[in-house]
């Protein structure tokens, strides 16, 4: 299992386009992928309406989760699209 | 280029040369034959309809004689004006240039010998109790349709909630299990296999299916079965605007489907864009259930409820609330306190 930090670094934060962008790129992984909010609210990222009810704001910080076979590739995966802050204004 | 495009884009549309004359019986003009029927295999190759007055006149240069003859108070009354020889020269430069047919509209008669001349020259000669301005106008509409652009698809073809929605997808994926199962629960099937579909008004795709077939299905390992024998009257139509195409693909974990449904993919046909849906399927999900949601959905949509787009702006009021607010802690139940009873 894998466990990283991650921030929500874009302005207009974690709205349709990105949680649609995070859900597309973890199906493309065998791994088992989770997000998890401060308040312990842990979805699942490859649920497009889980994601989109973190509601997280620009600033806001994730525990990104990861277990399986492709663990290390998922984990960067998605933590480069929070560091890119999704191709949006940072 | 997506595969739906793919498939569609490379149709070759079709157009009819010509008409037969006896088509127009088909025109809601209540038309009868003036004289006996004659010319009703003679062809019509034109969508337009001309007014020969200035022909009658005698002004044959540059008549449009290929095209269907409208005549109405303007040409009858000029010829009543005329002697019987000029009457009969007038109206023989127009028969005997070979028109196709002669609609008399009002319900005009037209004397004995000009009904002969017709007759003489192979002319069909009909009557419309319709005035000259709605019989143009019907014809027009009638022979647009006639010679429209139309495409040979093939697919199935159902009415679901009353949108038309159109299932693609390769052979022997299971199109027609989906139109019989739609059928079963109640929708209706236009066409399976051959589906027609015609350009109306520049804007919009009729379908329907081919006048052999009619509503027959075949089903793998059984053969065809009849859906209007089988299912009654209930379960078939004769046609239905084409709103929505589904394209049906075997599951591919590396193709990117739609997961929120806030852009709206189109595919063209015709020139016409029609809203289309990339369906992933594998064994066990009820397609079925899913075109149901697809036609509720689009019915949403036409009356003006988005779900992607309600969702997706109230998701961006939270977050700016959270971005207003951020020490303000934020209840994620739908049901803030569970009160009162504990049903």
């Amino acid at each position: 299992m894998v466990e990283r930090t991650v921030v929500v670094r874009n302005r207009a934060g974690l709205h349709t386009r990105p949680a649609a962008m995070i859900v597309k790129r973890a199906a493309q992984f065998a791994s088992d992928i989770y997000l998890e909010s401060d308040d312990h609210m842990r979805i699942n990222a490859k649920s497009i309406i889980g994601v989109m009810t973190l509601a997280a704001a620009q600033g806001t910080t994730l525990k990104l989760i990861v277990s399986g076979p492709d663990e290390e590739q998922a984990a960067d995966a998605i933590a480069e699209l929070f560091e890119t802050g999704f191709g949006e204004p940072l | 280029m997506p595969p739906s495009s793919l498939m569609l884009a490379d149709l070759e549309p079709l157009r009819k040369e010509a008409i037969a004359v006896r088509t127009l019986l088909e025109a809601p003009l209540k038309l009868v034959s003036l004289n006996e029927q004659v010319g009703w295999d003679n062809l019509i190759s034109d969508e337009n309809v001309h007014r020969p007055q200035l022909a009658l006149a005698g002004f044959l240069e540059l008549f449009t004689s290929h095209r269907l003859q409208v005549m109405g108070n303007t040409e009858v009354y000029y010829l009543r004006s005329l002697g019987t020889s000029d009457r009969v020269r007038a109206f023989r430069g127009i028969v005997e240039r070979k028109v196709p047919a002669i609609i008399l509209t009002n319900g005009h008669q037209l004397d004995p010998e000009l009904c002969a001349l017709a007759t003489e020259y192979n002319v069909a000669l009909l009557q419309t109790p319709f005035e000259t301005t709605r019989t143009v106008h019907i014809l027009s509409e009638f022979l647009g349709d006639q010679f429209a652009p139309h495409v040979v698809v093939h697919g199935s073809f159902v009415d679901v909630y009353g949108v038309g929605v159109l299932f693609i997808g390769r052979s022997g994926i299971g199109k027609s299990e989906i139109a019989l199962d739609l059928v079963e629960r109640g929708h209706r099937l236009v066409a399976d296999d051959v589906v027609i579909l015609t350009r109306k008004r520049d804007a919009i795709l009729m379908g329907t299916g081919s006048s052999l077939i009619e509503h027959v299905v075949e089903v793998r390992g059984l053969g065809v079965i009849d859906v209007r024998q089988m299912f009654g009257i209930r379960a078939i139509r004769y046609q239905k605007r084409l709103e929505i195409v589904v394209e049906l693909q075997d599951w591919n974990p590396s193709e990117d489907y739609e997961r929120i449904g806030l852009d709206d993919s189109t595919v063209e046909i015709l020139g016409i864009a029609i809203s289309s849906v990339k369906l992933p399927i594998f064994p066990g999900k009820n397609i079925t259930v899913i075109a149901e949601v697809i036609a509720l959905n689009y019915l949403l949509k036409t009356y003006g409820y988005n779900a992607a787009r309600e969702l997706a702006d109230k998701l961006e009021r939270e977050i700016s609330r959270r971005v207003q607010q951020p020490s303000a802690t934020h209840d994620q139940r739908m049901v803030t306190y569970f009160q009162g009873d504990d049903e």
